[in-house]
């Protein structure tokens, strides 16, 4: 079901976002680019979701947002973990292992 | 996270909407900067590079919908986009909202008003703590609830086991003369058992309240005081507790004063007791009390009920003369209070419930009017777009929107009517106190509003965005309009007409019986006759023969005064005081127990009574001055009593036995049968006695004048106070308004149901009248071709005439048939009047048709009209 399968990537992406904004504040475009290397490429970030995910995000409180200057000095919105958002971070990646572990069952099963 | 924050996030993505979609403006600005320059970097051209990160982006203004429909508070915002869109559609269309509002507000008025007084008068809890523990017993005789017997009630008291307290009262008062004041005047006393005020856990403000010693020292020489008469005499004074109160001379302590918000079944000034010597119910087989019970905690009405009733056959095989048949039923007291009201009020409101049909049906059917009109700008959002959800909800919050203004409007109608509803509604005996709209009454409201709203707006939402836009929008503004809308609305106004019909029946029923009531054959003559309640003193005239002498010598004086004719005196005049029915029976035939005796009213009257009331004698002799006491004690008979009494043996001459005098009364006359004691129920059988052969402190005066009869209150008044300024004459009032006081009840209903039924009315004339036009509109060009083509204009005046008057005949098949099965539920509202009453029903039938005839006629009559050329170019 296209629902199930869009939840699944947008939970997937919030955690993505979060676990990239441990190491320092970033804007957007810092935030999807890193993604894209870490990943060497096998996720993109389109805007059209990258943008919504961090207004919720933000909305959620576990990140924040605050208007600074880019290494080009233009001005940029800066993204930056919470503590509710390390917390959160903790949890979805604990969520994550689980899920991992579990289907690796199922599939590994004889 | 925390609710707090979420609650500030939708606040914030509400009002601060714009500067949320700057802030974003600015931040998608910057990522396309950011990535052309990356792109740039990359090799590529200025140009270039902006143009593949614009693409990349995927569409700047998607992106922030996206963003926007993921904030907080996305769907409230909708909401407030929809219901700023619904004002505005309402606003360009100020015809069809305004007539819409008036119409809504008129049903949701009416509706609330009744149902804010129900609530306060029928669903109100009795004002008395744990008020669903308190019961009323009555005595019942073949099924007939009516007051029990004292001396029964002793009984019921040591027997039973289900009331914590089980009190008795009466629930009329007695007129006791107070003397000692500046003036001597009239106080109502009610007598009660000592437990009455425990039992309803009523306490005193001052002083104390009746307790069980009081009772068992037999002496009646307590009396417990109404706040108001603390007031009006005593000016509120502690020492009035413990002062002493003559009540006919007799002295009495005032050890009590009620709480001002006291108010139960009457309305007295002093309080007494009744005890083990009287003054009421000596025997077994006089009833004159009601019981007030209090159910011990645990106790189930039911297991009371039963007990009661186990208690009562006990007292039947106990005291098989006077106690046979007799029981005693249960009544909550909450719906003892309303009962006389209860099918008046709910009757009003089912009414109320029916005009808000009609008027729902009728708004319904211009919402179906508008959204056929609106079809093409539905086509053309949907085309952009609009999702067919979105379009409904748009739809349905409109019709919401018009109901809930709707209902403002109808809660401030019944607010500033509510004066007026608490005058003429029927309150029974509860009373209302408080202001009758309340914060449930607007709930009511608002939930009354957003169901018609839901209700009227559901299917032209869904009719009306059925669509296909593409075949919409090419066929433009002669789009076809679905045959099945047509007949909705059709349908809608038969729904009106039925209803209709069922209310003007109803009216027409009530209509009815109210002219049989208010022409009733009453058996006398109200007409100039002024009325009032005479009190002298025993301590003045101790003896029967002092008083047989003041009150003939005042009819003498009385009668010289400019403008009477004659007057008289009785116990009790008709419609002004009611019952005292007695056993009468020949002397020769005593019955075996009283129950199986010949019942009559019995009134004491002076000679001349029959003449100055104008009731014929048609038999015998009147009574007469030589009628004294000593001599052989004389009645007269009324035409019913001595059917009763001897079947219509000739009575003059034959003794009889009035109710427990030991003396024999020898019949001298037969009086025709009047009204003496209700105006609705019929004639009663009436002995009448002489008050020549009596003494009498109290009676009642009436005087036949030859002007109006008001004008004679105070010379009467004056004429007393020279000849006895201890006499009180009181109460007065013309015969005339003792009777109309009678009408005011089914008067009130009357008249509201009516003009409940005319408000349908209207309302079915302006959907009918709204369907046809409608109707000759849509088929406009059909007329001007039948015209080129030589139709006369009565051909199609008829046509149309005949679509409409179609419709109000199965309206009004429709409305009749429902009609019947309703107005059984009226019936017990009804005097002297078959709930088949053909003329009802043909009335209401001829009037509904004709109203239906006119309207139809004026969008036949604009078929007649139409412009041949004009509408032949157009095609």
């Amino acid at each position: 079901m296209a629902a199930g399968k869009a939840d699944l990537l947008r939970g997937t992406l919030d955690m993505l976002i979060l676990k990239t904004l441990t190491l320092q504040p970033m804007h957007g475009l810092g935030i999807s680019r890193r993604i894209e290397q870490v990943t060497e490429g096998a996720f993109t970030v389109k805007p059209g979701s990258l943008f919504p995910a961090l207004q919720r995000l933000e909305q959620e409180g576990w990140i924040k947002g605050a208007w600074g200057e880019s290494e080009n000095n233009r001005r940029a919105k800066y993204y930056q973990l919470t503590k509710a958002g390390r917390r959160r971070l903790g949890e979805e990646k604990k969520n994550w292992t689980q899920v991992v572990l579990a289907i690796t069952r199922v599939l590994e099963a004889t | 996270m925390p609710a707090y924050r979420r609650f500030v996030s939708t606040l914030r993505s509400l009002f601060r909407k714009t500067a949320l979609d700057s802030e974003l403006d600015r931040e998608l600005q910057s990522h396309v900067e950011m990535l052309t320059e990356e792109k740039v970097s990359a090799g590529m051209t200025k140009t270039e590079a902006r143009r593949a990160a614009l693409l990349e982006l995927g569409g700047m203004a998607q992106v922030k919908e996206e963003v926007r429909a993921r904030r907080l508070g996305a769907t409230l915002d909708t909401w407030l986009q929809d219901i700023r869109y619904a004002f505005r559609t309402l606003r360009n269309n100020l015809g069809f909202t305004v007539v819409a509002l008036l119409i809504l507000s008129l049903g949701i008025g009416a509706t609330t008003s009744l149902f804010s007084t129900i609530h306060s008068v029928l669903l109100r809890g009795v004002p008395f703590e744990q008020p669903e523990r308190l019961v009323i017993g009555q005595k019942t005789i073949e099924g007939r609830a009516s007051w029990v017997s004292r001396v029964d009630y002793y009984d019921f008291h040591e027997l039973n086991q289900s009331f914590e307290q089980l009190a008795a009262m009466t629930d009329f008062t007695v007129q006791r003369t107070v003397t000692g004041g500046p003036r001597p005047e009239l106080v109502q006393v009610g007598y009660v058992t000592w437990n009455v005020f425990p039992a309803l856990r009523v306490l005193p403000v001052a002083g104390r309240g009746f307790t069980r010693d009081d009772e068992v020292d037999g002496a009646n020489q307590f009396v417990v005081i109404s706040y108001g008469y603390w007031q009006s005499r005593f000016g509120g004074a502690t020492q009035a507790i413990g002062s002493t109160l003559p009540l006919d001379g007799v002295p009495r302590t005032v050890i009590g004063v009620l709480p001002p918000d006291f108010r139960f079944l009457i309305d007295a000034d002093a309080w007494s007791l009744v005890d083990r010597n009287g003054p009421f119910d000596l025997r077994r087989d006089s009833h004159s009390h009601i019981v007030i019970g209090r159910l011990k905690p645990g106790v189930t009405f039911a297991q009371a009920q039963q007990e009661v009733s186990t208690i009562a056959r006990g007292l039947a095989d106990e005291y098989p003369v006077t106690n046979t048949g007799k029981g005693m039923r249960l009544t909550r007291m909450q719906s003892f209070m309303v009962r006389s009201v209860r099918t008046s009020l709910l009757l009003l409101l089912a009414t109320s419930v029916l005009v808000l049909i009609v008027a729902c049906a009728n708004v319904a059917g211009l919402m179906l009017a508008r959204s056929e009109q609106r079809r093409t700008e539905m086509a053309m959002r949907a085309a952009l777009g609009a999702a067919r959800k979105r379009l409904v909800r748009q739809l349905l919050t409109e019709s919401v929107i018009l109901t809930v203004t709707a209902g403002m409007l109808g809660v401030g109608l019944a607010y500033a009517m509510q004066g007026v509803s608490a005058q003429l509604l029927p309150t029974g005996e509860l009373g209302i106190e408080r202001p009758a709209i309340n914060a449930l009454a607007l709930g009511f409201a608002l939930f009354v509003a957003v169901t018609t709203g839901l209700l009227i707006g559901v299917i032209p939402a869904l009719r009306g965005t059925n669509l296909q836009p593409g075949q919409q929008l090419r066929s433009g503004k002669h789009a076809t309009i679905g045959m099945r809308s047509a007949r909705l609305r059709s349908g809608l106004v038969v729904l009106q007409v039925a209803t209709t019909v069922v209310l003007l029946i109803g009216s027409g029923l009530l209509i009815r019986s109210f002219a049989e009531l208010s022409s009733v054959e009453l058996g006398f003559d109200d007409h100039n006759l002024i009325t009032g309640q005479l009190q002298i003193q025993g301590t003045t005239y101790p003896t029967p023969e002092e008083q047989r002498q003041f009150y003939s010598s005042l009819l003498q004086e009385v009668e010289t005064i400019p403008g009477v004719v004659s007057a008289t005196l009785s116990s009790k005049l008709p419609i002004r005081a009611r019952w005292q029915d007695w056993p009468v029976y020949p002397v020769d035939e005593p019955p075996a127990t009283d129950l199986e005796a010949p019942m009559a009213m019995v009134r004491w009257v002076s000679p001349g009574y029959f003449r100055t009331m104008g009731i014929p004698l048609t038999g015998g002799r009147d009574f007469s001055v030589t009628d004294v006491d000593g001599a052989a004690y004389v009645t007269i008979l009324s035409e019913r009593a001595v059917q009763r009494v001897f079947l219509d043996e000739d009575p003059i001459g034959q003794a009889v036995r009035i109710g427990w005098d030991e003396r024999n009364y020898y019949v001298i006359g037969v009086a025709a049968d009047a009204r003496i004691n209700t105006l609705d129920g019929a004639p009663d059988a009436a002995a009448y006695m002489s008050t020549t052969q009596v003494g009498a402190t109290r009676l009642q005066i009436a005087v036949r004048t030859t002007i109006d009869p008001a004008q004679l209150v105070s010379p009467i008044e004056d004429l007393l106070q020279r000849k006895d300024p201890h006499a009180v004459f009181s109460w007065p009032a013309t015969m005339e308004s003792v009777v109309d006081d009678e009408l005011a009840g089914p008067r009130i209903i009357t008249v509201s149901l009516s003009l409940f039924s005319g408000l349908a009315l209207l309302l079915a004339a302006i959907g009918l009248y709204g369907v046809l036009a409608y109707h000759v509109g849509q088929r406009i060009n059909e007329f001007g071709i039948r015209l080129a083509m030589g139709a006369s204009a009565a051909n199609l005046l008829g046509m149309v005439l005949r679509r409409g008057l179609l419709l109000v005949a199965i309206g009004l098949l429709v409305g009749i048939a429902a009609a019947y099965p309703g107005t059984l539920l009226i019936r017990q509202l009804l005097f002297e009047t078959q709930t088949l009453d053909i003329a009802s029903y043909v009335a209401a039938a001829v009037f509904l048709g004709f109203v239906g005839a006119v309207a139809c006629l004026l969008p036949a009559w604009r078929a007649t009209r139409v412009d041949v050329v004009e509408v032949l170019r157009i095609e």
